[in-house]
């Protein structure tokens, strides 16, 4: 007898590689390349100094959305990334005259304490995480201001190492922050895809009352999630930190909401359970060409947040579509 | 057999939610190598006494002994650990992964760290096989793609994919048709044979003539007794669960077609491949079939949720394609839907709320509440149709699923609907519940309204109906009056293999 009612199987080699149908993605990248090629005066666009400096822009937000699509992937939100990119630069210059070791190690246990702190109440108390890292945002930019009254804090003449970790550019072409981005997509992309962590993340967003009767370990899972998104903030905030050569209280205004953009045009679902590492980091390149391309073509600022924000809703809106 | 200490015991298990005891006292006790059923009616306390044995509610008192062994089970783990698997009435499946990775869920085959895929698939493919739940399909399938009755096996062979010692299976032929149902007794008896201690919750007392060596009846927390299963007859069971005799397990009432009230030709959608049936004022037409026949997909495109593709509808003779619900309810016709938790209330909510939302037009102008014909039409769904409730401030969750179920009916009837289409109506409800839906069912069509009904169990949709449309591959392949057919010939109609090609034609009778 057959009922076969189920709708076909999902392409496996794709999906498996991406889970995400990455096809639009791509093709929306090369119509952008192809678009800011011939606006952008002067062919100044795709040359390839102009790219790796594109790459670089990219790196800090990409960063940031890799560990945002894990807190998003299982049904939560991460408002606090971008006061923890300018709370982790300002302890880490501070700690700097007492070495490079110091000054991050200090960086690293404060974005351990806030990640902990966030994954701990979304997981143990019944607050929202939205509500939880919203108030963990003013907490923590509040505490960035304290301590140089506000002002940025320059980083002591001679810590030259600690300038590289932003600014070197590897055999003399690679910028580091686009290292750092590669090992960061590769390490939450194995976690995400390739470890049972990953899998466990997937049905926590997916159905957590399963996923409870199933014996995952809820709150540890759910910590270990905001534990690493706070931490690839704080890289964000050290590489931030090494090119200003400053901590700077101020940094990272509005980076949360340029990485959950990214998330979002990279197809993770906002209910959780479904969304992928290398949609994301094409939804940061997507963001960062948009922003890079709307700059050297000269359109007004203000005209370029408008398109941002178009872009952002149709490339959800046709998500949402095929989804159906 | 005294002598042989049981496989696991409980003693004296007490369990409460706030001031509220869902259990008070329960003993139980289960043998290797039998089937024991469980048996009470909703809130019961049987749900509670299997999530304790699952780690998922920890008792407040009494002692739980595996083996001989006084154990402590504090979480799923402890469970795992002790061999307790548990099958849930709730699906508990997460819909974004695949059918494999469900099955294998917090057990993912590992190799170097990293998530073995191939083996994944594989495993879950031989496992299918093995258990013979060909049903499910491609084990690469998002398990939110599959019918609900194919995630129930999914969460069968989730829970056979390991060696159980003690198997807990509450209510697992909810959604599955006869076949299935077969299928997966012969797998519980072989279970049995091989020594595994087997659980088993379910409503269909039918069903546990077949099956189960012993019964324990839960009333009210406590446990009222165990006996012998042979030793009981069906109607002293049912006694002893309620506290009061049943007349009639299917009361079909009374049959006075009148004139047609929904005309239906070669109707085609999604799912859909031709349909034709009449269904007449006062008469209840019951389509039988397996489960993923396309009953429901019928049920989805008549209430417009689903666009007809070809075909004809007609509603008192005018002609009918909805496309939408609301199209729908503007004709007449209205649905309960299979799932009634996620398509039929909103659970987060008051009884009154669920039902006076469908009537927003008569208690809501503009800016405006009318309570008290809010009121109004809340209390007359309460009264007409009995509905166990604080009252309407009460929310949803508090009621039995039998009285859920009486919400989802009785939201449509403050203008009540000429065809009422209802899909699956006692899925989940208790014995008493579902003599109230029957008898709630004779009472519309004693008022004339016209029901078309979707159900699973033979014996349900045959005792019910006037008439019976047997559905297969989403056509009607054959029609009858229910008095002039044996269980075993609608059988033999909905099993036979789709290889005698669809457009066979049925001896009539």
């Amino acid at each position: 007898m057959n009922t076969d009612t189920s709708t076909p199987a999902p392409p496996r080699r794709f999906a498996l590689l991406f889970r995400h149908p990455a096809a639009a993605l791509i093709g929306a990248i090369i119509v952008l390349l192809a678009l800011f090629a011939f606006w952008v005066p002067g062919g100044r666009f795709l040359t390839t100094e102009n790219l790796l400096d594109l790459a670089q822009q990219i790196s800090v937000n990409a960063i940031i959305a890799f560990g945002m699509t894990l807190v998003i992937l299982i049904g939560g939100i991460d408002l606090s990334v971008g006061a923890v990119v300018a709370l982790v630069g300002v302890v880490t210059v501070y700690f700097l005259p007492h070495g490079l070791a110091a000054g991050l190690g200090m960086g690293l246990l404060t974005a351990v304490a806030i990640g902990t702190a966030n994954g701990a109440l979304a997981a143990r108390t019944r607050m929202p995480p939205f509500i939880i890292t919203l108030a963990m945002m003013l907490v923590v930019r509040g505490a960035a201001f304290r301590f140089n009254e506000g002002r940025p804090l320059a980083a002591p003449a001679g810590a030259q190492a600690f300038f590289a970790l932003g600014t070197e550019r590897l055999g003399g072409w690679l910028p580091t922050p686009v290292v750092f981005m590669a090992a960061a997509f590769a390490l939450t992309a194995v976690l995400l895809h390739r470890t049972r962590f990953g899998q466990h993340l997937y049905a926590i967003g997916g159905n957590r009352e399963a996923a409870r009767y199933t014996g995952i370990p809820l709150a540890r899972n759910e910590t270990g999630v905001y534990l690493l998104s706070a931490c690839f903030a704080g890289l964000a905030g050290v590489i931030q930190a090494s090119q200003l050569f400053s901590g700077e209280p101020s940094a990272g205004q509005g980076f949360e909401l340029n990485a959950i953009a990214a998330v979002v045009v990279g197809g993770t679902s906002f209910t959780g359970g479904v969304g992928s590492i290398p949609g994301t980091l094409l939804g940061a390149i997507i963001i960062g060409i948009l922003d890079k391309g709307l700059n050297q073509a000269g359109v007004h600022f203000s005209l370029q947040s408008i398109v941002k924000g178009l872009v952002i809703l149709g490339a959800v809106f046709i998500d949402a579509r095929r989804r159906r | 057999m005294a002598e042989v200490a049981p496989l696991l015991e409980l003693r004296g298990i007490r369990k409460h939610f706030g001031g509220v005891a869902a259990l008070g006292g329960v003993d139980f006790d289960l043998r290797g190598g039998e089937i024991h059923a469980l048996l009470g009616e909703n809130g019961a306390g049987k749900s509670t006494l299997i999530k304790i044995l699952g780690g998922i509610h920890a008792p407040d008192a009494g002692e739980i002994h595996v083996g001989g062994e006084r154990v402590a089970i504090s979480d799923v783990a402890d469970a795992d650990r002790l061999g307790i698997r548990l099958i849930h009435q709730e699906l508990s499946l997460a819909p974004n992964l695949s059918v494999a990775e469900n099955i294998f869920l917090g057990r993912e085959p590992v190799r170097f760290g990293l998530l073995d895929r191939r083996r994944l698939f594989a495993n879950a493919e031989a496992l299918r096989d093995e258990l013979g739940l060909a049903e499910i399909g491609d084990v690469r399938a998002r398990v939110g793609t599959l019918s609900v009755a194919q995630q129930q096996l999914v969460e069968i062979a989730r829970a056979l994919s390991v060696k159980a010692r003690v198997l807990i299976l509450d209510e697992p032929t909810a959604s599955l048709s006869a076949g299935e149902t077969v299928a997966l007794f012969t797998k519980l008896r072989g279970l049995r044979a091989a020594g595994t201690g087997i659980i088993y919750i379910s409503h269909r007392l039918e069903e546990l003539a077949q099956l189960a060596n012993r019964i324990t009846v839960l009333r009210d927390g406590r446990s009222v007794g165990t006996q012998d299963a042979a030793r009981l007859d069906l109607r002293e069971l049912i006694r002893w669960m309620v506290g009061r005799e049943l007349k009639d397990h299917y009361p079909r009432p009374p049959h006075r077609p009148r004139e047609v009230a929904l005309a239906v030709r070669d109707l085609r959608g999604p799912g859909v491949n031709g349909v034709s049936f009449e269904l007449r004022y006062g008469e209840i037409l019951g389509l039988a079939g397996l489960v993923g026949a396309g009953r429901t997909e019928l049920a989805r495109v008549l209430f417009g949720i689903e666009r007809m593709s070809g075909g004809e509808a007609l509603v008192d003779g005018r002609a009918f394609a909805p496309r939408s619900p609301s199209d729908a309810l503007a004709a007449g016709v209205a649905l309960v839907p299979e799932d009634r938790k996620r398509q039929g209330l909103v659970m987060t909510n008051t009884v009154g709320y669920n039902l006076a939302l469908p009537w927003t037009r008569e208690w809501l102008r503009g800016p405006l509440v009318n309570r008290a014909r809010r009121g109004e039409i809340i209390a007359s769904a309460i009264r007409g149709f009995a509905i166990k409730t604080a009252g309407p401030a009460q929310p949803v969750t508090a009621l039995s699923g039998g009285n859920q179920q009486k919400i989802v009916v009785a939201k449509w009837m403050e203008r009540p609907p000429k065809v009422l289409i209802l899909d699956e109506p006692t899925r989940g409800v208790d014995v008493g519940a579902r003599d109230e839906m029957f008898a709630l069912l004779h009472g519309l069509i004693e008022r004339g309204m016209a029901i078309l009904l979707i159900s699973s169990d033979l014996p349900e949709v045959m005792g019910l109906s006037h008439r019976l449309a047997l559905y297969r591959g989403g056509r009607i392949v054959r029609q009858s009056a229910s008095a002039d057919i044996s269980p075993e010939e609608v059988m033999a109609v909905l099993t036979a293999s789709a290889a005698d090609g669809v457009s066979e034609t049925f001896p009539q009778k």
